[in-house]
């Protein structure tokens, strides 16, 4: 049971609550004016279906207005709203089932048409049940949230593609007519249902997607111009005044939609720059390939690379596609070397720095490092051998000397330091050209000399009309790289060519003779493989009389033939023809042998000329073979054809030899060969130390090769010796100790 | 048959005759310098006759320039640095020269 005081507490809020309806009204007019209030702006608001065929009554708008003024004025205006809120709720399936019809028509049609009119017909739901603005912001926001709230709750995955397509489609709209207004309707209607900042990314990513494209359709394999401002200006002209619908929407002046627009625009901007940046750092072996007609993409590259940061990605590709497609055997060296000269070139366009290229560098030149025949191929070129068609060598580059690292002048005003990028071994070398780079692969230019001697004896010995104008000019541009004191030896050997011109003239007015020897210094030339063969007959008879000639005109000085090097023109005079040969001395020797006697053996030959290896004995003898003046009757037995022959069919023909070198190199040792020579001397010492102290490491016989005179292999050359020794049995290795074999 | 020889393009070595007639030797060096007779003193940048040889009657061979130089100092006292002997030049003549090409 109520006690009083809550019988007189209820009273006093009824009491209230009356009051507050019905205001200062007689009687209980005011509630009833009230009640009529509330019933008319309940209809009012109430929502309705859009797809019934009656009209939607009409209101008077006077009595609405008051109807809500009387509401608000009994302060009842939360209540009706929340009133409003869930009618409103009551009625959303009215809007779930317009899109599932329409997102039911799009997933079998997939066109974004259908889309748009789901949109526009959302837009007009949204309206029509829209409070009227008299209510106050705060009641349309209300509304607002829970409309959108329950459609984006209700729209299907499939909504979002459609919202992709439908906007893919206004950028090709605007792109291809950039003054029509089709689509503001569109933009206004997503605009109302905030579908705008729901799908931004979206929106965006339709904007990248179409970028994207466009960079890769322009610029795919297209290398000899700039691209970057052509896109710029197709940026400018194209992307901007599509972006300007969702990104600057609202906006009343320019200056307004510049400030709207900065985030996006920038973000797009990157996007264009990423999008090339990436092409051209997949493109980028081929391009360095088709340097310098690829001078464009070069540059674009560099551009791109400030604004993205992309330089590692750069590395590792050209790192990648360098050892897929470069370093691999089946590349010719001097391919990778000039492909390593692009590289450097290419890189300096893009990194003047040259960090970037310090890292690319790095792997290319650790492989040429390893290859043996890299010295002999930069030698080949430093000297212009004219057979190969592009020369490293640039020749509108100044010669100049070879560099060396400097130390950094930190008292310069202009220093800068390093990229800070730069690994912990990059040393800057700003100015040094693409020779001191290629020659700096190797820690020392000794190698280099040596070869250059070798490659330099070879193409003297191979002088037939004595024109050393050519050998000249390359020494003497090789005496500004390398120094004068390094190209000693083969001034000494360019003399060597000249005094026996000049010597040769002079025996040869004293005394007339056919023999014209080049008379080369010991120990200035390479080692120039021994043979021990003594010319026969009238030759040797040549040589003697030409020794005493030389020694008469230079009375301390006396000649030893090196008869195995040269060329023999000569002249035989068969009973029914001739035959005019330029050969070898090999073969000269063995065709003057044939004119004591008509038959000889290959055994017997061979001991008349001295040592000579059996096989070189045969490639002579089938010179003659070939040219008919000799034939092989039977085996290891030549005949002297004083008469020609026809071949006879049949009979035991050899097979058609390769045809002899006309041109053959002189057999100069090639520096391989030599440091192979001089390792037989270290091998001494190494079988002394593994006699007296068992077994090795390879470390431990290193450091004490070092105390041998003269020793400058590395580790990794006296590891291959080891190897080669232990393939021959004289030494075991376990456990990477060695120890003298059995 | 006949073998003609039009020309020939041959190549030889020169040493100086040091009547050392031996084929295969390394080659001597200069007692003062010890850079094969062959090769040039340490002053001079060109072998041959840029750099020539000089014989004393001792025997003994070096190269003129190292020579010179050591006769130049006090401490030679004209003498072959080898065996302390006073230093003569020996006179040669081209008749004097063996034939050692055999």
């Amino acid at each position: 049971m109520a006690s009083s005081a809550v019988r007189a507490q209820v009273a006093a809020k009824w009491q209230e609550s009356f009051a507050r309806l019905n205001r200062t009204e007689p009687g209980i007019a005011g509630l009833m004016g009230f009640s009529e209030a509330w019933s008319l702006a309940t209809t009012f608001l109430k929502p309705y279906d859009l797809n019934n065929p009656t009209p939607k009554p009409q209101y008077d708008m006077r009595q609405v207005g008051m109807a809500f003024d009387t509401i608000n004025k009994c302060r009842r205006l939360p209540v009706m709203m929340e009133v409003f809120l869930e009618d409103l709720r009551k009625s959303q399936h009215l809007i779930a089932r317009e899109v599932e019809v329409h997102m039911n028509l799009y997933e079998s049609d997939s066109d974004p048409e259908t889309v748009r009119r789901l949109i526009f017909r959302l837009v007009e739901w949204y309206n029509a049940w829209k409070p009227t603005a008299e209510l106050g912001q705060t009641i349309i926001s209300a509304y607002t949230l829970a409309f959108q709230t329950h459609l984006f709750s209700i729209l299907p995955a499939s909504f979002a593609r459609g919202v992709k397509t439908l906007v893919a489609a206004t950028l090709e709209r605007t792109i291809s007519q950039p003054s029509d207004q089709h689509d503001r309707a569109l933009w206004q209607a997503f605009d109302a249902l905030s579908l705008i900042e729901r799908y931004e990314t979206l929106i965006a990513s339709v904007g990248y997607e179409y970028i994207e494209a466009h960079v890769l359709e322009e610029c795919i394999g297209k290398w000899a111009e700039p691209m970057l401002a052509s896109l710029r200006s197709w940026m400018i002209d194209k992307i901007v005044p599509w972006m300007l619908w969702p990104f600057a929407r609202g906006a009343s002046n320019a200056d307004e939609a510049k400030t709207m627009m900065q985030g996006v625009g920038s973000r797009f901007d990157f996007h264009m720059h990423k999008t090339l940046c990436d092409l051209r750092t997949r493109e980028i072996f081929d391009i360095i390939v088709d340097f310098p007609d690829s001078i464009g993409a070069l540059q674009d590259l560099k551009e791109c690379l400030q604004r993205v940061d992309q330089r590692a990605e750069l590395v590792q590709s050209i790192r990648r596609s360098n050892k897929k497609r470069l370093l691999h055997p089946g590349a010719d060296t001097k391919d990778i070397l000039l492909s390593y000269v692009s590289t450097i070139k290419c890189l300096r366009i893009v990194d003047p720095p040259g960090v970037l290229l310090f890292k690319v560098a790095d792997p290319i030149r650790r492989y040429l490092r390893d290859r043996p025949d890299t010295i002999r191929c930069i030698v080949a070129s430093l000297v212009g051998d004219g057979e190969s068609g592009d020369s490293l060598i640039d020749d509108n580059e100044p010669i100049q000397p070879l560099q060396q690292p400097e130390m950094e002048n930190y008292a310069d005003p202009d220093w800068t330091p390093e990229p800070i990028d730069a690994g912990p071994d990059f040393r800057a070398n700003k100015t040094s050209d693409i020779i001191s780079t290629i020659v700096s692969i190797y820690d020392s230019k000794d190698l280099f000399i040596k070869e250059l001697q070798v490659l330099l004896a070879q193409r003297l010995l191979a002088i037939k009309d004595g024109n050393l104008d050519r050998e000249r000019r390359n020494i003497e541009i090789l005496k500004i790289r390398f120094g004068e004191p390094a190209l000693q030896v083969c001034e000494v050997m360019l003399r060597d060519m000249t005094d026996s011109r000049r010597i040769d003239q002079h025996v040869q007015s004293q005394k007339a003779s056919i023999v014209h020897p080049t008379i080369i210094s010991r120990h200035f030339w390479p080692a120039l493989e021994t043979s021990g063969i003594v010319m026969p007959g009238q030759f040797k008879a040549l040589q003697e009389q030409y020794a005493q000639d030389f020694s008469v005109f230079k009375p301390d000085k006396v000649l030893r033939w090196l008869p195995h090097l040269g060329r023999v023109h000569l002249e035989l005079e068969l009973e029914d023809r001739t035959v005019e040969a330029d050969v070898p001395p090999l073969e000269a020797a063995f065709i003057e042998l044939f004119s004591e006697k008509n038959t000889w053996t290959v055994d017997e030959l061979i001991s008349r000329v001295g040592s000579v290896s059996r096989s070189a004995a045969l490639k002579a003898l089938a010179t003659w073979v070939d040219r008919r003046v000799l034939k092989e009757d039977s085996e290891n037995l030549f005949r002297l054809l004083s008469v020609a022959e026809e071949p006879t069919p049949g009979a035991k023909n050899p097979a058609p030899k390769p045809a002899v070198g006309e041109d053959e190199l002189p057999p100069v040792m090639s520096v391989q060969q030599q440091q192979a020579e001089q390792m037989k001397v270290y091998w001494k010492f190494i079988e002394g130390m593994l006699t007296n102290l068992g077994s090795l490491g390879l470390d431990r016989i290193q450091a004490m090769l070092k105390f041998a005179p003269g020793y400058d292999r590395t580790i990794e050359q006296l590891g291959g010796f080891m190897e080669a020794a232990k393939r021959e049995g004289l030494v075991t290795v376990k456990d990477g100790m060695w120890k003298l074999g059995k | 048959m006949k073998v003609h020889i039009k020309h020939w393009n041959a190549v030889a070595q020169w040493r100086w005759n040091t009547g050392n007639n031996d084929q295969d030797d390394e080659g001597d060096v200069c007692g003062i310098c010890r850079v094969p007779y062959e090769g040039c003193c340490p002053s001079c940048k060109m072998p041959g006759d840029d750099c020539p040889l000089i014989w004393g009657e001792c025997s003994h061979i070096f190269h003129m320039h190292c020579l010179l130089k050591w006769l130049g100092t006090t401490a030679s006292k004209q003498q072959c640095p080898m065996d302390r002997r006073p230093w003569v030049t020996a006179e040669r003549k081209v008749a004097d020269i063996p034939n050692n090409l055999s």
